[in-house]
């Protein structure tokens, strides 16, 4: 490995650091043995990584053409993913991007299409077949793959003759169609970045364009994006003094993504006066980043309340204890230069418990914090193990959950199989190898994570606000497109895979 | 009558602003009358003159703070006047302080209550709040202290308990019964006093004591001495010394045959018959009657596996997970994050008891609620193998009232484990500020605290039934397996 730091463990600053001198073969390489060999651990580190090494890609890639730049970030996607598929962060961030290019892309080829109106095919909304609520149609998650998967093969080749022949095609097909071409409503990802379009004009647009644009599924604080759906396939056409913007446009894009991740933490601190009064008492679970900086913004504003800890034995604990002795900077970002001070340091009572101890205490708890590893499309949450345990005994004692993660853990990832989605880590941190004839004999378990369903939680907080988890699938909509779930085989693949990307 | 004094005191406060020393000595002396005079009325109360003027100045505070300066400032008022002008030179200077302007004996006294005050406040900070009322007793760390009359097996006994070396609630009452054999054996009546009056009060009592200073007593414990306070007091007063002392031997032997010995081989016989092939039977921690029944159920050739949860910072589960592997038991062992997988996969939940309390609810190791309620959700049935002598007849809502706090110490990780990486890189470790403290340093960090509670209450809607000597009940038998069998009530 042609890391230059010797005799350090390999891990994400020495992969950041690598990147800037190997040449992209290498350093995808190097990403994937770092996932395979799980130096490169939890979500936010992962992520860092992933869109480094993506923005690394998008300026190597020699191509003007949108469709060959998607092609190889999803070749590359596809490779990362396949490293490790339970690191679900890898996955979103390589769709977030694809996003990003597409809608850029989209953007490019209709640049003066802010209000003009569309060639589009039908016809006012079909009641039932609106094109306008695509997300509502289904019980499922409109990104779930079975959904997507159905219209994926009539996505890709429809596309064209569609936009030929503006979209003759019976409504059937045209709205399932449209649901692909229907581009979510060009939100939050951009929201804090420069904005798109026309923000005013979403409610104007119901009345000029009732096809094409959903206001329905405008997010509450939305701008609309300008430009359309029934467009030329991509790259076919289109001026080519255009194709000079794509590439320096997904780059400025990938870097507000970078920027976003970011400013995550101080994104969601925000909300902390809202939810965190005088006099409480939190439960908080592992030694997560996101949920200290959330409780130290709370304790910054002067309201006083009681921390019980748990620590997280046998995966986190000694980061938990590092975490409220010394505060937080240990944990993803291991050469971060602050090291944020303890809560114990604000006037915050902090006490440590074991993990046992949460039922006895859940009676005089007045809310519970958590940070998940990944958030599932349908609202449910994989996060350390315990916190399953956790959220039972809170419904159990109707104590309200918060769950606090920025958007780039929300994967559009259905959960079918939960169990699937269970990591099992080191047995030894149980008992250690060393107890020969145990381990021979006896068979350890540690498991690393903990589905949550998405019943037992009561509010999420992302960097865009709070929300239900019923709530999510949107979030979802707007950040993904249907095509992206499904990362493998190129366009036109039979796209029948039923497995989520 | 602090109302009157309370209008001149208040004049008193205008004129206050001069400072002529005469004055204040005037009022100095008025104010110590008063105080003699309240002192009569109402030793110990609060209001009063001197103290008046100080609820005056310091009606915002709260009055516990009056409280203590005016027990310091009657305590100091009995050393006479002399003190009285240092103290009022005292009080010109810390005029602003305190508030208390016109009371000089409490701001002589300030300095010295600060002291006190401010420790308490430092170590009460290390108890968790809501456990206040389980600290009262520190474990005993040595024999010091110990009444001369503590027999040295009951002392040794008392080390091996806090020490977790016999732990259980059955262990430590079989324990605790044996070396009672001995403290009896050594007993010798004195004259005119009779063994059954006598041996009680003056010879069991303070081994008793000694007991609970290591580490309180177990349910079971409370129940096996009342039982033996009970035989004692029953003994025949003409009986010779020797055989009453027998016949109390006898007894204790009878006792732990009958209702601990026995009685778990039929809880054995009874709850293994429910480990029925293919059974995966999900246990917590190291009861010993658990361990009988599924050891018993193995005898028997049941063919079944065993997942063995276990929890910090006693790891009982690991000792239990041991020797069923010793006896050829095929086991699963999980910490206690892996319960959320363990409940996946049991089809059955066998559980030991601290005790079991009069509203149906279990008190046992702290871990078990939370995978009873994991259980419960999952449909699997759990259930209790509690022997009768630790049914009680208290009741509890909560885990927090009946509880035991056992030291944070324990919680500590051993010191040489981890070296952080991260540590070397930092070129800071000098900067004070950014010190990289331990979990070992936390009685100097304010504000964080750590505990550590042994017990938990798992509600009785999780529990399917209880297995006792008495049969198979639901738990809302308990009060009345309490009543027949420890109160001796039909």
């Amino acid at each position: 490995m042609p890391s230059s730091t010797v005799g350090q463990t390999p891990s994400l600053s020495t992969y950041l650091k690598s990147l800037k001198h190997n040449d992209i073969e290498t350093s995808i390489e190097l990403f994937i043995s770092l996932l395979k060999r799980r130096q490169i651990r939890n979500s936010r580190s992962c992520a860092i990584a992933t869109i480094s090494l993506l923005l690394r890609v998008v300026g190597e890639v020699r191509t003007r053409d949108a469709q060959q730049l998607i092609e190889r970030i999803r070749a590359v996607g596809r490779r990362l993913v396949a490293a490790q598929p339970r690191e679900m962060a890898v996955g979103n961030i390589v769709r977030r991007v694809l996003e990003n290019i597409r809608e850029v892309a989209e953007r490019d080829q209709d640049p003066a299409e802010s209000d003009g109106s569309i060639t589009t095919p039908s016809t006012p909304p079909v009641p039932g077949e609106t094109k306008q609520r695509p997300a509502l149609r289904t019980k499922f998650s409109e990104f779930s793959p079975l959904h997507g998967a159905a219209t994926l093969p009539q996505d890709m080749n429809a596309r064209a003759p569609l936009s030929a022949s503006s979209g003759d095609s019976s409504p059937a097909i045209a709205g399932m169609a449209e649901t692909a071409l229907q581009r979510p409503p060009l939100m939050s990802s951009n929201t804090s970045f420069a904005p798109q379009g026309p923000a005013g004009s979403s409610l104007f647009s119901i009345l000029q364009h009732p096809q094409g644009r959903s206001p329905f599924a405008t997010p509450p604080a939305g701008a609309q994006s300008p430009a359309l759906r029934a467009l030329p396939a991509k790259g076919d056409e289109g001026p080519t003094s255009e194709k000079l913007d794509i590439k320096a446009e997904v780059i400025t894009a990938i870097q507000d993504l970078q920027r976003e991740l970011e400013e995550v933490d101080d994104e969601i601190s925000e909300f902390a006066q809202d939810h965190i009064h005088n006099n409480e008492i939190i439960l908080t679970h592992t030694s997560s980043q996101t949920v200290q900086s959330f409780l130290m913004k709370a304790a910054s504003k002067k309201r006083k309340f009681t921390v019980f800890h748990t620590e997280a034995y046998p995966n986190n604990h000694l980061e938990t204890h590092d975490t409220i002795v010394n505060g937080s900077g240990g944990g993803s970002a291991e050469d971060a230069d602050e090291r944020w001070k303890p809560l114990t340091s604000m006037g915050i009572t902090v006490i440590l418990i074991p993990d046992s101890a949460v039922f006895a205490l859940m009676s005089r708890i007045n809310k519970v914090i958590l940070a998940p590893h990944t958030v599932l499309a349908n609202g449910s949450l994989i996060a350390a193990a315990g916190s399953s345990t956790i959220a039972q005994a809170a419904k159990t004692h109707r104590v309200p959950v918060v769950v606090l993660s920025g958007v780039f853990k929300l994967s559009p990832v259905y959960p079918f199989d939960t169990d699937e989605l269970i990591e099992y880590g080191d047995p030894g941190k149980v008992v250690p190898f060393q107890e020969g004839e145990f381990m021979d004999k006896v068979d350890v378990v540690n498991p690393v994570y903990d589905f949550v369903d998405a019943e037992l939680i009561d509010l999420y907080i992302t960097n865009l606000g709070g929300h239900a988890p019923s709530y999510l699938y949107r979030i979802v909509a707007d950040h993904y497109r249907v095509e992206d779930i499904d990362l493998s085989g190129g366009k036109g693949e039979a796209g029948g895979a039923v497995k989520a990307g | 009558m602090s109302e009157p004094t309370k209008a001149p005191e208040a004049a008193q406060l205008a004129e206050e602003a001069k400072l002529s020393p005469a004055e204040l000595k005037k009022r100095a002396k008025a104010e110590k009358q008063a105080r003699r005079a309240a002192q009569k009325g109402e030793p110990g109360a609060t209001g009063v003159p001197v103290p008046a003027t100080n609820g005056t100045h310091e009606a915002p505070k709260p009055p516990k703070q009056s409280g203590p300066q005016e027990q310091k400032a009657q305590g100091s008022q009995q050393k006479g006047p002399p003190q009285q002008k240092q103290k009022q030179g005292v009080q010109e200077g810390k005029h602003e302080r305190t508030g208390s302007i016109q009371q000089p004996l409490p701001t002589r006294g300030m300095p010295a209550l600060a002291g006190p005050v401010k420790e308490v406040q430092r170590k009460d900070k290390k108890q968790v709040e809501l456990f206040s009322h389980l600290y009262t007793q520190s474990r005993r760390q040595d024999i010091a202290g110990a009444s001369k009359n503590v027999h040295p097996s009951v002392v040794a006994l008392g080390f091996q308990m806090s020490s977790y070396e016999i732990c259980g609630s059955s262990a430590r009452c079989v324990a605790m019964l044996v070396a009672f054999k001995e403290v009896v054996q050594t007993y010798v009546t004195p004259s005119e006093v009779s063994l059954a009056r006598d041996l009680t009060s003056r010879h069991l009592s303070p081994q008793i004591d000694f007991l609970r200073s290591c580490r309180p007593i177990s349910e079971s414990m409370g129940n096996a001495i009342r039982w033996l306070k009970k035989t004692i007091v029953e003994i025949d007063p003409r009986t010779p010394e020797q055989e009453a002392k027998d016949y109390l031997c006898d007894e204790i032997d009878r006792f732990v045959r009958e209702r601990i010995t026995v009685t778990d081989q039929a809880i054995a016989a009874s709850a293994s018959a429910l480990i029925k092939d293919g059974s995966v039977v999900l246990t917590y921690a190291k009861s010993s009657i658990v361990e009988k029944t599924i050891l018993q159920a193995h005898a028997n050739g049941t063919r079944f596996r065993v997942m063995a949860v276990d929890s910090r910072p006693l790891f009982e589960g690991k000792s239990l997970a041991t020797s069923l592997m010793h006896a050829g038991l095929q086991v699963e062992y999980l910490p206690f994050s892996g319960i959320a997988y363990a409940v996946k996969e049991a089809t059955l939940v066998l559980l030991g008891a601290h005790s079991m309390l009069s509203n149906g609810r279990l008190q046992s190791r702290v871990g078990t609620a939370a995978l009873a309620m994991q259980a419960h959700k999952a449909d699997i049935p759990v259930i209790v193998c509690c022997e009768s002598v630790k049914f009680s007849g208290k009741v509890a809502l909560d885990s927090i009232v009946l509880n035991e706090v056992a030291p944070s110490e324990e919680l500590l990780l051993p010191k040489a484990t981890v070296s952080h990486a991260p540590a070397l890189d930092r070129k800071d470790d000098d900067d004070e500020d950014r010190q990289v403290r331990s979990l070992h340093d936390w009685r100097d960090i304010p504000g964080l605290q750590i505990l550590n509670l042994m017990y938990d209450v798992t509600p009785a809607e999780y529990i399917r039934m209880v297995i006792c000597e008495y049969g198979n009940v639901p738990p809302s038998s308990v009060p009345v397996v309490h009543r027949l069998a420890n109160e001796g009530i039909m």
